[in-house]
C-alpha cells in the first residue's frame, strides 16, 4: 500500500477540506507545536482503527461546529487514496448536526472502501478493504508517535507476531506438534514391548528408569534455566531503566541530598531556637537578672551592722580597761617611807602575824612592840592588808569569772552575714551582673535562629516542590529513583550471580542431555528376541529423528529471520548515521520468545545506553528493515508514518537525517517541527529553506490561521500549504 | 559546740502559702501533689515541684517590692513537704539543672529586706527563732503578693502564663540594676 492522497475534512483543527498528496518516498510535514501535527497523525490513526464505530464529538472541528445554525449539518471525514493492486480508496466519516444552541448530534457513521474492478468503481466495507490491503499485523509497524514508541520489541508478543507474519514458521508449528506426538506414542509402544521382552526386559527397565531420572533432571534444569534467564532479563531491564534515567536520578539524588542537608540544618536550628524560657529563670539563675541591687542593699546593711558592732565592742573594751586602770593606781599609791620596796603581801603569813601581835614582839627584828606603839600598829595594818588582799583576790576572781560568762555579744550572726557578704562580692557579683547580658544575648541568638529557620523552611518547601515536579515530569516513582544509587550495585551483583549460575546450568544441561542420548542409544541397541519389538524400536527411532529435524528447522527459521532482520537493520543504521558513530545492531532472542534490540561496538562491547539520536535511528532502522522484509516477502509496501521522531536530535544530525531518509526508497511521512525557524523576538516562523532545498521530497507546512483567540478553540484552524 | 547559723535555721523551715492558690496557680503550673516530677514535659507543666512557682512568686514580690500579709486563718494556709534546704536540688529531673545556690540568694534578699534588730540578736536580747520567724514572714508575704499578681493576670487572660516567654517577660520588665539604688558606703577609716 502506497498512500497517494490524504483528505481531512472538519476533523478537529482541520476545518473544511484539506488535502495532502504524498510522494512515494519521503514527505515532510512541518509545523510548530499546536499547529495540528499530532491531529494529522491522529486522523490517520482514526481512519486505520477497525475496532468498531467511533464518532466522538471531540473529532468535530470546533470552528465548523460554531458556524452551524440549528438544523444545519456537515460532515467529518478522513479519506486516503492509495495504490495496492490498482488505485483504491478508504473513507471514514460521520455527519454532525446542530439540534439546539448547546447540542450537536452525530449520525450516519460510514467506513467505506472503494476499488476499481475493470473500469467500474465498487464500494465495500472499509475495514475489510483496509485489512486486505494493510494487514493489522503490518499496521503495527506503521504509525509511531514520538520517539518512545519506536521500539517495536517493547511488547512480548512482537517477535512472535513478526516471525509468524514474515516466515513460514506457522506451518512448521503444526508439523512439530504432530511429529512429536508420533514420537511420544512410538516411544511408549517400543518401551512397552522392550520391557515385556524376555531377553532385554531387565536391562530395558533399568535403562528406562535411568532415562526417566535424567529426563526429570533435564526438566528441572530447564525450569531453573528459564527462571535464571528471566531474572537476568529483569535485572538487565532494571539496570537499563536506571541508566536511561541516570540524569533524572542524579538530579533526584542531588535534590534528596539537599533536602537531607536542609532537614539536618533545620533540626539543629530547631534545637538552637528552642529555649526553656521559664525553667531557665531557675536553672540558669535568670531570675537573678535584677538581683545586683538587692546585693547592694544586703551589703550596705551588713557593713553598717558590722561597723556598729565593732564600735560597741570598742566602747566596752575601753570601759573595762578603765576599771582595771583604777585598781592598779590604788595599789601603786601604797609605798614604804624610805621608798624601800615592801615585802610581798603574803610575807609573813597570817599565823605568824597573829602570833607576833599576840606576843607584842616583832619576831623579824626581835624588838618588842607593845600595844599602842607604831610597830604594833604596823603589824596590825600588815595583817589587815593581808586579809584585805585575800578578800580582794577572792572578789577579783569572782569579778573576772562574771565578765567571761557575760560578753557584750554572745552571738556571731553578724559575722555569718559578713562572711556571706565577702562571698558575694567580686566574682559572684560579676556573674550575677552578667546574667542580664546572657539573657539578651540568648534572646537575640534565638531570634536570629528563628529567622534562619523560616528561611530554611522556605528552601525546604521549594526543594520538595522541585522534587515532586521532577517525579511528575519523569513519570518515575521515588522508590525507583531511591533505588538508583543504592541498588545499582545490588542489581549488578544479582545479575552476575544469575549469569554465572546460568552458565553452570547450561554445562550441566549439556552433560545431562548427552547422558540421555547415551541411554537412548543403549535402549535402541538392545537386541530384543521378538522381531516385533525390533520393529517398534525402529519406528520410534525414525519418528525421533523426524521430530528433531522439524524442531531444528523451526528454530533455524526464527534464527534466520532474526539474522535477516539484523542484517537489514544494520544497513539502514549505517545509512542513517552517515558520518557518525553507529555501532552494530544485534537482535537477541529472549527466553520468553520475544526479542531485544541491542547495540554493540565493533569490539563486542554492548553499548548500554546509546544517546537519544542513536537510539532513535537504531529503532527506525529496525522499522525500515521490517518494512523492507515485508516488501521482499509479501511483495507489498506500506508507509511509515512518524510523529516527531527526532526531538532528541541536534541541528546537524537533523539535516543529515532528512538527507538520508530522502534517499531511502520507502514511503515515509514525517510530521515534525524541525526545519522551522522561529524568530525569538517576533515569534515569526519561517521554513529552513537552506536544508529543504537540498531535499528532493514533498514538503508541506501546516499552521494555524491567524488571527485566533488564544482562549477560544473555535477560532483555531489549521491550513495545509504545499511548499514543494 | 558549733555556733548555729541563721541560714541553716532558716533553710530548715517550710514557708506558708495560702491554700487558695493551690488549684489556681500551683497545680496549674507545677506538678505539685502528683509525685515524681520527671514527667513535667509529658504533663505539659511549666515548672516541676510546687516550690518552683513559689520561688517565682517570691521574686516577683521582691522586685516589685510588694508584700501581702497572709490570711490569719491557719486552716487556710499550707506548706510544701520540702524544707527550703532541698529546693532546687533536682537530682533526677530530666532536662533540668540543679540550682542550689538560689536558696542563698533568697536568704540574702530576706536579710536585706527584713527589719531585724541584729544588734539585739547579737547581744542575745532577741532569740534566733524570732529572727528566723521574721525572715520567713518577709518571704511568705513577698510570695503571697506574687501569687496575687499572677492570679490577677490570669483573671484577665486565663492563658496569659502559657505563652512561652510570659514568665520571663515579667522579669525582663524590671531594670537590670533596679530598686532602691543605695550609694556605696564611704570607706571606713582604718584607725
Amino acid at each position: 500500500m502506497i498512500i497517494k492522497d490524504i483528505r481531512i475534512n472538519n476533523f478537529r483543527s482541520y476545518y473544511g477540506n484539506n488535502k495532502l498528496s504524498l510522494s512515494k518516498g519521503l514527505t515532510l510535514i512541518i509545523g510548530d507545536n499546536g499547529d495540528g501535527k499530532t491531529t494529522l497523525f491522529e486522523a490517520l490513526e482514526w481512519l486505520f482503527d477497525t475496532t468498531g464505530e467511533n464518532r466522538k464529538d471531540s473529532h468535530i472541528s470546533e470552528k465548523r461546529k460554531s458556524e452551524l445554525e440549528i438544523g444545519e449539518s456537515d460532515e467529518v471525514s478522513v479519506n486516503i487514496t492509495f495504490e495496492h493492486d490498482g488505485e483504491k480508496e478508504i473513507e471514514k466519516c460521520f455527519t454532525f448536526e446542530r439540534i439546539s444552541e448547546d447540542n450537536i448530534r452525530t449520525k450516519d457513521y460510514k467506513f467505506v472502501g472503494y476499488f476499481i474492478d475493470g473500469t467500474e468503481r465498487h464500494s465495500c466495507a472499509g475495514d475489510r478493504l483496509l485489512n486486505t490491503c494493510f494487514e493489522p499485523v503490518i499496521r503495527k509497524y506503521c504509525l509511531f508517535k514520538g520517539e518512545n514508541e519506536l521500539n517495536v520489541f517493547d511488547n512480548d508478543t512482537a517477535l512472535k507476531t513478526l516471525v509468524d507474519t514474515f516466515s513460514g514458521i506457522k506451518e512448521f508449528d503444526k508439523l512439530v506438534e504432530l511429529t512429536s506426538n508420533f514420537e511420544q506414542k512410538s516411544a511408549n509402544a517400543a518401551n512397552r514391548e522392550l520391557q515385556n521382552d524376555k531377553k532385554v526386559s531387565k536391562q530395558a527397565k533399568e535403562l528406562n528408569t535411568q532415562l526417566n531420572d535424567v529426563t526429570n533432571d533435564i526438566q528441572s534444569i530447564k525450569t531453573e534455566l528459564r527462571q535464571k534467564e528471566l531474572s537476568i532479563n529483569e535485572f538487565s531491564s532494571k539496570l537499563e531503566l536506571l541508566e536511561k534515567n541516570q540524569e533524572t536520578s542524579e538530579r533526584y539524588q542531588a535534590i534528596k541530598e539537599r533536602i537531607k542537608g536542609l532537614k539536618d540544618k533545620r533540626a539543629k536550628l530547631v534545637a538552637y531556637s528552642s529555649c526553656e524560657y521559664s525553667t531557665n529563670l531557675l536553672d540558669e539563675y535568670w531570675i537573678l537578672r535584677s538581683f545586683p541591687a538587692i546585693i547592694k542593699e544586703f551589703s550596705a546593711k551588713v557593713s553598717a551592722l558590722s561597723k556598729e558592732k565593732r564600735i560597741l565592742d570598742k566602747q566596752e573594751t575601753e570601759r573595762r580597761a578603765k576599771e582595771a586602770g583604777v585598781r592598779e593606781a590604788i595599789s601603786k599609791i601604797q609605798k614604804l617611807a624610805n621608798d624601800a620596796v615592801p615585802l610581798p603581801w603574803n610575807l609573813p603569813d597570817e599565823a605568824t602575824m597573829k602570833e607576833m601581835i599576840d606576843d607584842e614582839i616583832c619576831k623579824v627584828c626581835g624588838r618588842s612592840a607593845p600595844k599602842g606603839s607604831d610597830a604594833y600598829e604596823f603589824m596590825c595594818h600588815k595583817l589587815n592588808e593581808y586579809l584585805d588582799h585575800i578578800a580582794s583576790e577572792v572578789n577579783k576572781n569572782s569579778d573576772t569569772k562574771e565578765n567571761v560568762e557575760k560578753p557584750l555579744f554572745p552571738n556571731s550572726f553578724i559575722n555569718e552575714l559578713h562572711s556571706r557578704q565577702i562571698k558575694l562580692s567580686g566574682d559572684t557579683e560579676q556573674e550575677i551582673s552578667n546574667i542580664a547580658i546572657t539573657i539578651s544575648d540568648r534572646l537575640e541568638f534565638v531570634t536570629k535562629r528563628k529567622a534562619e529557620l523560616a528561611e530554611v523552611d522556605k528552601q525546604l518547601q521549594e526543594m520538595e516542590t522541585e522534587q515532586n515536579d521532577l517525579l511528575m515530569q519523569s513519570g518515575l516513582s521515588s522508590e525507583l529513583l531511591d533505588k538508583s544509587i543504592s541498588d545499582l550495585r545490588g542489581f549488578f551483583d544479582a545479575k552476575s550471580r544469575a549469569e554465572s549460575r546460568f552458565s553452570e546450568l547450561e554445562t550441566t544441561l549439556k552433560n545431562k542431555e548427552s547422558a540421555r542420548a547415551e541411554i537412548q542409544e543403549k535402549l535402541s541397541q538392545l537386541e530384543p528376541t521378538s522381531s516385533m519389538t525390533q520393529v517398534y524400536q525402529r519406528v520410534h527411532t525414525a519418528f525421533e529423528k523426524i521430530t528433531k529435524a522439524f524442531a531444528n528447522a523451526k528454530e533455524q527459521n526464527v534464527n534466520n529471520f532474526l539474522q535477516m532482520l539484523e542484517t537489514e537493520s544494520n544497513k539502514y543504521l549505517q545509512t542513517l548515521n552517515k558520518n557518525d558513530f553507529y555501532g552494530i545492531i544485534r537482535i537477541r532472542k529472549t527466553i520468553n520468545n520475544s526479542a531485544r534490540i541491542e547495540l554493540y561496538s565493533d569490539n563486542g562491547t554492548r553499548i548500554e545506553n546509546p544517546n537519544g539520536a542513536l537510539k532513535t535511528t537504531m529503532y527506525m532502522s529496525v522499522l525500515f528493515a521490517i518494512s523492507q522484509i515485508t516488501t521482499l516477502k509479501r511483495e507489498q509496501d506500506y508507509p511509515l508514518i512518524f510523529d516527531a521522531p527526532t526531538s532528541s536530535f541536534g541541528g546537524f544530525k537533523e539535516d543529515t537525517f532528512y538527507n538520508v531518509i530522502d534517499t531511502i526508497d520507502k514511503q515515509c511521512v514525517i510530521v515534525t517541527k524541525d526545519l522551522l525557524n522561529i524568530d525569538k523576538t517576533t515569534g515569526r516562523k519561517s521554513l529552513d529553506f537552506d536544508t529543504i532545498n537540498k531535499l528532493s521530497c514533498s514538503v508541506y507546512q501546516i499552521e494555524k490561521v491567524e488571527p485566533f483567540n488564544d482562549k477560544d478553540l473555535s477560532t483555531i484552524q489549521t491550513v495545509v500549504k504545499q511548499v514543494r | 559546740m558549733i555556733a548555729e547559723k541563721l541560714y541553716d535555721l532558716w533553710a530548715n523551715r517550710n514557708p506558708l502559702w495560702e491554700k487558695r492558690y493551690e488549684d489556681s496557680i500551683i497545680k496549674n503550673f507545677c506538678d505539685y501533689g502528683r509525685g515524681a516530677t520527671s514527667l513535667r514535659e509529658d504533663r505539659g507543666k511549666v515548672f516541676g515541684g510546687g516550690y518552683e512557682i513559689f520561688i517565682v512568686a517570691f521574686f516577683m514580690g521582691l522586685y516589685f517590692n510588694q508584700k501581702r500579709p497572709l490570711t490569719g486563718d491557719t486552716q487556710k494556709r499550707k506548706t510544701f513537704g520540702q524544707p527550703i534546704q532541698y529546693w532546687g536540688n533536682l537530682d533526677s529531673v530530666k532536662g533540668r539543672k540543679a540550682y542550689p545556690k538560689l536558696r542563698e540568694y533568697i536568704f540574702t534578699a530576706l536579710v536585706a529586706r527584713t527589719d531585724i534588730d541584729f544588734i539585739a540578736l547579737e547581744k542575745g536580747e532577741m532569740t534566733s527563732r524570732k529572727a528566723v520567724d521574721m525572715l520567713m514572714q518577709t518571704m511568705e508575704e513577698y510570695a503571697n503578693w506574687g501569687f496575687h499578681f499572677m492570679e490577677d493576670k490570669l483573671t484577665d487572660s486565663p492563658n496569659y502564663f502559657f505563652r512561652e516567654t510570659a514568665f520571663l517577660e515579667v522579669f525582663l520588665a524590671f531594670n537590670a540594676s533596679i530598686a532602691k539604688s543605695i550609694d556605696e558606703e564611704e570607706p571606713e577609716s582604718l584607725d
